[in-house]
């Protein structure tokens, strides 16, 4: 049989199961005697057993039914002793390790190093292999290997009545029934898909079982709703199906979504069609009137139906937060601190995208903490709460701070500031600094936070998302940094301005605020035009000469849009302003790519294609010249 | 002894139409609720072998009050009654632990035979 469609789901499957493992274990550590802990984690090691040993990962079933007998042990015993702890731990590393051979189509690492290592002696010993597994909800399947050796593989055809209601129930009904006839090795559709709702003409099942398929074939067609049902035995060779070889790119990426929410999508576009032949018939009849009130239901729908898109890519912030306690747990171990992660509000929801480009900045700034933040002990607490449209996340730590003067000391001997510079610039302004690229006040590479991730990079992540970061710190009470992102990155508002005979769009989160100057607020600073902006002097750049558009002579008063770039207030001087509005962002292929400082492209109601641009980037190099430029004088 | 049931449903037409069904069937109806707060209530109360239960109800619908009973009493017998166009919530009571399902509008046999299994596997 080709188990080559199951491969993704055992992937994402005992990836959950291994995440939920690994927080188990560190909350187990402090609780040892947590019996429901204790029970789940059981329960995990044997799913992960079962589905191993149906897709023919023998070394990953192996492993994972070794950590089930260590578990099974303290299940009896009642509790985990300390250094049972570590063994569960690595063992985990090694599973995980397993996971990703699969992944990556490599043959799975061998594993009998860890399985010769005795168990901890403190530990309960093992239960013998072959003692057979208690009984747990048969969730999934388990492994051939433990079934009786007379039984043999049976596949199973069910074809539903054509008047059947509820279909993909019935259809969970009998696998139901069908898991307590032998051990179901897979169903198609799988038991995932008929959960969401999934079409299908019949069912189609393989199963190891030492009952008679005379005896079986009666007993389904006896289930209310079932129209035809066919059993037979077929070739043993077919129970260890070889794990198959598709490229890990060519898996197509799948999300979970709520079968009422696909529902929902359903309505929608009932009601979309709905309004579209409402529309075509007032157009008909040239009804006017109802032809815009249709235009506003029409709008009102698009933005349900946004709303409805935006939440099959949420996904809590969990998903990349799972691995930090024992991340945390680790290096405190190895750096012989004491540190306590708290987290908050990690029930948090945003776009999938977002999320997978936080991760690693996350683990940076955690890292960061500890090695850099907390002394001896100290508690690092990563909280996230949803503001508007914007999703905060405060990463917060109780250690020594940031040390100001390193900053400044060094920002002066790297050439980026002058000393007088660095005077007047806001305390705020100096701790960014630490995000310039090279930028680090620790002498030492440390094996924690010296991993070549830098705080630029955790920055231009951040701002890559549209979003923005934010240092506040204090001596002896820590450091805060808050992260401010939005929701989704798909849609986003836009500035639209017009330069020469161009239009543009700048991001809102790029904006500070738009400036109308008349000729006498503009001073001369060297060459450079200046201005003042909320007691700050910010250089004037005309976007023209940036983009190198024709433009025409500068009337009497000028439109400035006041973004930031190097973490510096630039004013972008433009023609003219012409309003907001949501954009869909599309990104740029090659060759339109290369262009520095445009991040994408929308196409505006009259069909016109504009880009997006982004002064940071834009502006990055300009700015370095004005920088030097100014320190000359 | 006569296998006891207790019916839920919000209306009182779908409770009497399926107590007869019960009846003629040899089964004995030993209560009824008509809400999902009920229905978890007197199920700790009679302890019936079977429950038929509607799945939308007012203060609590059937899944959510399946959910909690299941909670309690893992092996608690309950069927689902729904209407044409429940897939969805079909599966999800079918997900929470409901032991099968019977579709409005009810076919006698069909209603019988689905109860008659449960219980029979059950014993």
């Amino acid at each position: 049989m080709d188990m080559s469609k199951y491969r993704g789901m055992f992937l994402s499957e005992t990836n959950e199961h291994l995440k939920n493992m690994g927080q188990l274990l560190i909350a187990l550590e402090k609780n040892p005697h947590d019996r429901e802990c204790i029970d789940t984690l059981f329960r995990d090691a044997h799913s992960i057993k079962g589905m191993a040993a149906s897709m023919g990962y023998v070394r990953t079933a192996d492993l994972a039914h070794h950590l089930e007998d260590l578990l099974d042990g303290f299940r009896q015993s009642g509790s985990v002793p300390g250094g049972a702890i570590d063994r569960l731990l690595a063992g985990l590393d090694v599973l995980e390790g397993l996971v990703e051979d699969i992944n990556a189509d490599l043959p799975e690492r061998d594993i009998t190093e860890f399985l010769a290592v005795a168990p901890p002696q403190n530990a309960p010993q093992a239960a013998p292999p072959e003692q057979p597994v208690p009984a747990v909800a048969p969730l999934t399947p388990a492994p051939s290997t433990d079934a009786p050796p007379e039984s043999a593989s049976m596949k199973i055809q069910i074809a539903l009545a054509a008047d059947a209601a509820a279909p993909a129930a019935r259809a969970l009904l009998i696998l139901r029934q069908v898991k307590s006839l032998g051990q179901l090795l897979s169903s198609s559709p799988s038991e995932e898909e008929l959960r969401s709702g999934a079409l299908f003409s019949g069912l189609s099942i393989q199963l190891i079982t030492d009952r008679d398929p005379a005896d079986l074939q009666p007993l389904l067609a006896s289930i209310t709703d079932v129209a035809k049902v066919t059993c037979e035995l077929s070739p043993a060779a077919t129970v260890h199906p070889a794990p198959q070889t598709s490229r890990k790119d060519d898996a197509p990426r799948t999300v979970r979504v709520r079968t009422r929410l696909l529902d929902q999508f359903i309505n929608l576009t009932g009601e979309l069609l709905t309004s579209r032949y409402m529309l075509q018939a007032a157009a008909d009849q040239e009804q006017w009137h109802e032809v815009r009130s249709g235009f506003d239901q029409l709008a009102r729908l698009i933005t349900d139906l946004h709303h409805h898109v935006l939440q099959v890519r949420m996904t809590p912030m969990e998903s990349i937060t799972g691995h930090l306690p024992r991340m945390v747990r680790d290096l405190a171990k190895k750096t012989g601190k004491q540190v306590e992660l708290r987290l908050e509000g990690v029930d948090v929801e945003m776009d999938r995208a977002i999320l997978e480009e936080l991760s690693d900045p996350l683990v940076h700034m955690v890292r960061n903490a500890i090695d850099h933040g907390i002394e001896k002990s100290g508690e690092i607490v990563i909280k996230a709460w949803r503001e508007k449209d914007l999703v905060l996340i405060e990463v917060a730590d109780n250690g020594v701070g940031m040390d100001i003067s390193a900053i400044r000391a060094k920002a002066v001997k790297s050439g980026l500031y002058s000393q007088t510079q660095l005077k007047s610039m806001p305390v705020r302004d100096v701790l960014q600094l630490v995000c310039h690229p090279g930028f680090s006040t620790a002498t030492r590479v440390t094996e924690t936070s010296g991993r070549g991730v830098g705080m630029d990079i955790v920055k231009s992540a951040v701002e890559n998302l549209g979003g923005t970061l934010e240092f506040s710190s204090r001596p002896k009470q820590g450091t805060r940094i808050l992260l401010k992102l939005p929701l989704s990155v798909a849609i986003i508002r836009i500035l639209l301005v017009e330069c020469g005979n161009e239009t543009l769009g700048i991001p809102i989160t790029r904006v500070f605020r738009t400036l109308e100057l008349e000729g006498n607020s503009i001073e001369l600073s060297g060459r450079q035009n200046v201005t003042r902006f909320d007691g700050e002097i910010i250089p004037l750049l005309s976007l023209s000469k940036v983009l190198g558009i024709d433009t025409p002579p500068l009337a009497d008063t000028i439109q400035v849009v006041v973004s930031e770039a190097r973490g510096r207030k630039v004013g972008l001087v433009v023609d003219r302003l012409s309003g907001q509005r949501e954009a869909f962002v599309k990104t740029l292929s090659f060759p339109l790519d290369l262009l520095v400082g445009v991040s994408g492209a929308t196409i505006l109601g009259d069909g016109r294609i504009i880009f997006i641009i982004d002064p940071q980037y834009l502006l990055a190099s300009r700015l370095k010249a004005v920088a030097s430029k100014s320190r000359e004088h | 002894m006569a296998v006891r049931v207790m019916i839920v449903d919000d209306a009182l037409f779908m409770r009497n139409m399926l107590k007869e069904i019960m009846i003629k069937g040899g089964l004995e109806v030993v209560g009824e609720a008509t809400n999902g707060v009920e229905a978890v209530e007197r199920y700790r109360d009679i302890r019936p072998d079977l429950v038929t239960m509607d799945i939308v109800m007012p203060l609590k619908s059937g899944i959510e009050a399946l959910g909690e009973i299941i909670h309690e009493f893992p092996e608690a017998n309950i069927v689902m009654c729904s209407a044409l166009g429940q897939e969805a919530l079909v599966v999800e009571a079918v997900e929470t632990g409901a032991k099968d399902f019977i579709v409005k509008p009810f076919k006698e046999e069909q209603v019988l035979e689905i109860v008659r299994r449960i219980v029979t596997a059950s014993r």
